[in-house]
C-alpha cells in the first residue's frame, strides 16, 4: 500500500490493559487523510494511552495501529518521519532557552524551517529567548505546539492542546490547525471539552472508561452538547412555553427564576421566551463528565432537577 | 506537613540506613578477624593502621586508640560515614528546597497557608528525624556487631552518634541555604556538593599539614572528627557540638529569611530579563549527537572538570609536603615506596589516584542522574516522538560518558602533572597516563550500571548506583580484614582498576571492566527497546 493511499491513523482491536479495568480496549477508529478528527473524553478516559500508543511510546496489549500504513510498533522511527506531536504534560527543558529546545528537537526531527519556526513564534507570541523554567504555564504550552508545527507534519497528534492556552492563543491555534488541514495535514487532537472539538474538527470519537462510545457527525455532537441554562424574570414567566421548547429539559421554577437544560440550538428556548421580560440570563456548559453521564445514563432528568 | 516532609526523605533513609549500619557491623567483624587478642599483636596493627592512616587520611580521620574494637570501629566506619552522609545531605536538601518546588509541591503547601518559615523548619525537622533513625540504627550495629567480640561504651557510641547526627543536618542546612541562590534542582546539587567538597578539603588538608590546624575549625567535618567518644579515653568534642547547632540554627534562619525574599523556582539574586528577541540562530552543537546532551549538561561537565583539577593541584601539593615530613620518620621510606623505588609515586598513587577514582565515579553518576531525570521529566518522551531509534539513545548516551569522563580524567591527570613537575617531583608524564587512561573504563562501569538502572527505574536509579557503588568500594576493602578469598575482592571495580602507577596496568582487571561496559550498555538497549515512555 502506497503512503499517500493510506488511512492517516487507523487501529485494530486496539488494546493496553493495565488492569483493575483501566486502560484502552478494543479501539477501532479510522482517521481519514486530511482530517481534523477529535478525541474526545473525560479525564482517565484513555486518551492519552491511545496517543501514546500511536507515538509508539506505550506498547499494546494486543491490537495493532497504524499511521499511513506504517505500524506504530515495528515502524515507529518511520511513522515519526511524517508526525507532530503534543504531548499532555510539556516536558520540562529547565534552563535550555525556548529556541534551543528548538533547536535539540528540531535536529532530530529535521526538515525544519526557521522562517516558519519564527512566524510561528510570532503568532503565538512566544518569546524563544526566555529560558524554559522562566516561562508560564501557557507558554510552555505555546512552545510545544510550535515543536509540533515547525517541520509541517503529514499529521498532527496533539494532546489536548488548548489546556493552558489563553482564549485568544486559542483561537490562533484553531486557525493554524485549519490552515494545516488546508495544506493537507491530518490532525487527530484529544479534548475534553465539548465545544472546542466543535470548533474546528470534522469528526468526533468519543471514549469513556477505555472503550470508544461513539464515533460522532457534528450534528450527533449537538445532541450531546447541552447547556444548563438560568433565566431571571422581572415578572410572568412562560413557564408552559419553556417547557414546550424543542430540546429543553429539568425546567424548575423558583419565584421568578427558572432553571433548565437546553440540548442543542438555544433557538426553540428563545422563541419559547417571547416577549417576557427576561432580568438576567446565564448559560454555562458542564463538564464533559456530566455531558456524558446525562446523555448515556438516560438520568439526566433526575439530576438535573436536583437543586444546584 | 511533617509527616509527610518525612515520608519525602524515605527511600533516602532506606538507602543511606542501610550503608550506616552495614559498615560499623563489617568493621567490627573485621577487626575481631585481623587486630589480634594479645596486647603486642594490638600494638602491632595499631601500629599498622597508623601507618595506613597517613596515606587515608584523605579519607579518614586521625586514628585514635585503634588497638581498641572501639577506636578501631569510630575510625575506619565512622570515620568514613561523614563522606556517605554528605552527598545524602546535598541530594535531599537540593531536593527539598528545589526539587519540591520544580515538582510544584511547594505552590501547594503555601496555597494551604503553610507560612514560609515553617515549611524551612518543618523540611529541616523532617530530615533531622531521618538522619536520627539512620544515625540511631548505625549506633545499634555498632553496639550489637561489637557485642559479640569485645562491647563498647552505649555512652561513647551516643557521643559519636551525636556529633554525626548534628554533622548531617548542619550540611543538610548550609546546603538548603545554598539552594536559595540557584533557580534549579541540578545548580542546587552541584552548589551543595561544591560547598561540601570545600569544606572537606578545610577539614583534610589540616589532617596531614598541622598549620592548617586554625583553618579546618570552619569545616563541620572538622567538629564532626573533634568527637572520639567512641573510643576508650575519648571525649566528646563540645565546642563542635556548640559550632553545629549554631550554625544550623543561623543557617535555618537564613533559609527561611532567603525564602521568603524570593520568587519560587527563582533565584535570590536575580539579573533583570533581557529584551526579547525571537530569532532562532542555529546553534550547531544542538544539532549534533552527543555534542548535543553534553550541550545540555555543559556545567555538570564543568564543575566535575574545575573541581577534579583543584583537587589534584591540592593534592598533589599536599602529597609533597607530607612525604617530605615522613620521610624524616625512620622506616617510613620503606613503607611508601610499596616495592617502587620512588616514595612520591607510592604516595600520589593512594593519594591522588584514590581520590580521582572516587571523583570520576562522581561525575558518572551525576551524568545518570542527568539520563534518569530526562526520563522524569518527559523529555526522553519528546526525543522519541522525533524519528530516532531507541538504541541510538543509550549509544548517544554512552558516547556522552566516554568524552565528558575522557575530559575530566585528562584536565585532573594534566593538573596533576603539571603541579608535580612545578613542586620538582619525580612524577613521569608516562606514569600518569598509564594510571589515567584504565579510569576512564572504570568510570564507564558506573555510567554502564546507571544506563541500566535508569532505563529500568528512572526514579530509582541514583539510589539504585549508590547501593551498587558503596557495594563495590566495601568488596575491595573487606576480604582481607574479613578473611574472605580473595576472588570476592575482584567483584569490585575499585580492585579491577587496580594500581596502575605502582603496578603498571591491570590488564585483566580492564578487560572486565570492559565487559561490564559492554554488557551495561547492552542490556540497557535493550530494555529500552521494550519499555514504555512517559507513563
Amino acid at each position: 500500500m502506497r503512503l499517500d493511499e493510506a488511512a492517516a491513523v487507523r487501529t485494530n482491536r486496539l488494546t493496553r490493559d493495565y488492569g483493575a479495568g483501566r486502560g484502552l480496549f478494543d479501539l477501532d477508529i479510522e482517521v481519514g487523510a486530511g482530517e481534523v478528527f477529535g478525541y474526545l473524553g473525560p479525564n482517565g478516559a484513555g486518551k492519552t494511552t491511545t496517543i501514546r500508543l500511536l507515538m509508539g511510546l506505550a506498547r499494546p496489549t494486543r491490537g495493532s495501529a497504524s499511521i499511513f500504513g506504517l505500524d506504530c510498533q515495528s515502524q515507529a522511527v518511520e511513522v515519526k518521519r511524517h508526525v507532530g506531536y503534543v504531548a499532555g504534560e510539556p516536558p520540562q527543558f529547565g534552563a535550555l532557552r525556548g529556541r534551543d529546545v528548538i533547536a535539540y528537537l528540531g535536529a532530530m526531527a529535521g526538515g525544519v524551517d526557521q522562517a516558519y519556526v519564527k512566524q510561528l513564534s510570532e503568532r503565538l507570541e512566544l518569546d524563544l529567548s526566555r529560558r524554559f523554567r522562566e516561562y508560564s504555564t501557557g507558554n510552555k504550552k505555546k512552545l510545544v505546539l510550535v515543536v509540533a508545527f515547525m517541520h509541517r507534519p503529514r499529521l498532527l497528534i496533539l494532546d489536548e492542546p488548548t489546556s493552558g492556552l489563553d482564549p485568544l492563543n486559542q483561537q490562533e491555534f484553531y486557525v493554524m490547525v485549519r490552515e494545516a488541514q488546508q495544506d493537507g495535514a491530518t490532525v487527530f487532537l484529544s479534548s475534553h471539552v465539548l465545544s472546542e472539538v466543535e470548533h474546528i474538527c470534522d469528526r468526533v470519537g468519543i471514549i469513556r472508561s477505555g472503550h470508544l462510545v461513539k464515533v460522532a457527525s457534528l450534528e450527533d455532537l449537538h445532541q450531546i452538547r447541552m447547556h444548563r441554562v438560568e433565566i431571571e424574570f422581572a415578572r410572568d414567566v412562560p413557564v408552559e412555553a419553556i417547557r414546550r421548547a424543542v430540546g429543553v429539559d429539568g425546567v424548575t421554577v423558583e419565584n421568578y427564576r427558572v432553571r433548565c437544560v437546553v440540548r442543542g440550538s438555544f433557538e426553540p428556548l428563545m422563541g419559547a421566551l417571547g416577549g417576557a421580560h427576561v432580568v438576567n440570563l446565564s448559560s454555562h456548559e458542564p463538564s464533559l463528565e456530566e455531558a456524558f453521564l446525562a446523555y448515556y445514563s438516560g438520568a439526566e432528568k433526575e439530576e438535573v432537577a436536583s437543586p444546584c | 506537613m511533617l509527616r509527610y516532609a518525612f515520608r519525602l526523605h524515605r527511600w533516602g533513609l532506606v538507602g543511606f540506613a542501610t550503608i550506616m549500619v552495614l559498615s560499623p557491623y563489617f568493621q567490627a567483624g573485621a577487626f575481631a578477624q585481623s587486630a589480634g587478642t594479645t596486647a603486642g599483636q594490638r600494638a602491632a596493627f595499631a601500629h599498622e593502621m597508623s601507618a595506613l592512616a597517613v596515606q587515608l587520611s584523605y579519607l579518614l580521620p586521625a586514628p585514635y586508640r585503634v588497638d581498641t574494637l572501639a577506636g578501631y570501629v569510630q575510625w575506619r566506619a565512622w570515620g568514613t560515614l561523614s563522606v556517605v552522609i554528605s552527598v545524602w545531605a546535598v541530594a535531599a536538601a537540593a531536593a527539598a528546597v528545589r526539587g519540591d518546588e520544580e515538582k510544584q509541591l511547594v505552590d501547594s503547601w503555601l496555597a494551604a497557608r503553610v507560612s514560609r518559615p515553617r515549611l524551612v523548619a518543618s523540611r529541616l525537622t523532617s530530615f533531622g528525624a531521618a538522619a536520627l533513625v539512620a544515625v540511631v540504627a548505625a549506633s545499634l550495629a555498632t553496639v550489637l556487631s561489637a557485642a559479640r567480640s569485645e562491647p563498647v561504651s552505649v555512652a561513647g557510641v551516643s557521643g559519636k552518634a551525636l556529633a554525626l547526627w548534628l554533622l548531617i543536618v548542619t550540611l543538610f542546612a548550609l546546603c538548603s541555604l545554598v539552594a536559595q541562590l540557584t533557580p534549579s534542582l541540578r545548580g542546587a546539587q552541584a552548589a551543595g556538593a561544591g560547598l561540601v567538597v570545600v569544606l572537606y578539603l578545610c577539614d583534610i588538608v589540616a589532617r596531614s599539614q598541622h598549620s592548617f590546624d586554625g583553618l579546618s575549625w570552619v569545616s563541620p567535618f572538622k567538629w564532626y572528627d573533634a568527637t572520639d567518644a567512641m573510643a576508650p579515653g575519648g571525649r566528646l568534642g563540645v565546642p563542635g557540638v556548640g559550632l553545629s547547632v549554631a550554625t544550623i540554627l543561623a543557617a535555618g534562619g537564613l533559609t527561611a529569611l532567603a525564602f521568603a525574599r524570593r520568587d519560587l523556582r527563582g533565584p535570590l539574586f536575580s539579573l533583570p530579563i533581557q529584551a526579547a528577541t525571537r530569532d532562532v540562530p542555529p546553534f550547531p552543537a544542538l544539532a549534533w549527537p552527543v555534542a548535543r546532551l553534553l550541550y545540555r549538561q555543559r556545567w555538570t561537565l564543568a564543575v566535575w572538570t574545575l573541581i577534579t583539577a583543584l583537587v589534584a593541584v591540592f593534592m598533589v601539593t599536599l602529597a609533597h609536603g607530607t612525604v617530605e615530613s615522613l620521610l624524616s620518620l625512620p622506616g617510613m621510606r620503606a613503607f611508601l615506596t610499596h616495592g617502587s623505588s620512588d616514595p612520591y609515586q607510592g604516595f600520589i598513587a593512594t593519594f591522588w589516584f584514590g581520590t580521582a577514582e572516587l571523583l570520576i565515579a562522581g561525575f558518572a553518576v551525576h551524568l545518570v542522574s542527568g539520563w534518569a531525570t530526562d526520563d522524569t521529566e518527559g523529555i526522553l518522551a519528546a526525543v522519541l516522538s522525533t524519528p530516532r531509534h531507541r538504541w541510538a539513545v543509550i549509544a548517544e548516551r554512552a558516547g556522552t560518558a566516554v568524552v565528558g569522563i575522557t575530559v575530566v580524567v585528562a584536565v585532573g591527570s594534566l593538573a596533576a602533572a603539571i603541579t608535580s613537575a612545578s613542586l620538582g617531583t619525580s612524577l613521569d608524564a608516562a606514569g600518569v597516563f598509564r594510571a589515567s587512561w584504565p579510569l576512564i573504563p572504570f568510570a564507564l562501569t558506573f555510567a554502564a550500571a546507571g544506563a541500566v538502572a535508569s532505563t529500568r527505574w528512572p526514579r530509582a536509579a541514583i539510589g539504585v548506583l549508590g547501593v551498587l557503588a558503596f557495594a563495590s568500594f566495601m568488596t575491595a576493602d573487606l576480604p582481607p580484614l574479613m578473611n574472605w578469598p580473595g576472588w570476592v575482592a575482584d567483584l569490585s571495580v575499585f580492585q579491577l582498576y587496580g594500581t596502575p602507577l605502582l603496578t603498571g596496568v591491570f590488564w585483566n582487571g580492564l578487560w572486565a571492566m570492559l565487559a561490564i561496559v559492554a554488557a551495561g550498555f547492552g542490556a540497557a538497549t535493550l530494555l529500552m527497546q521494550q519499555r514504555e515512555v512517559g507513563s
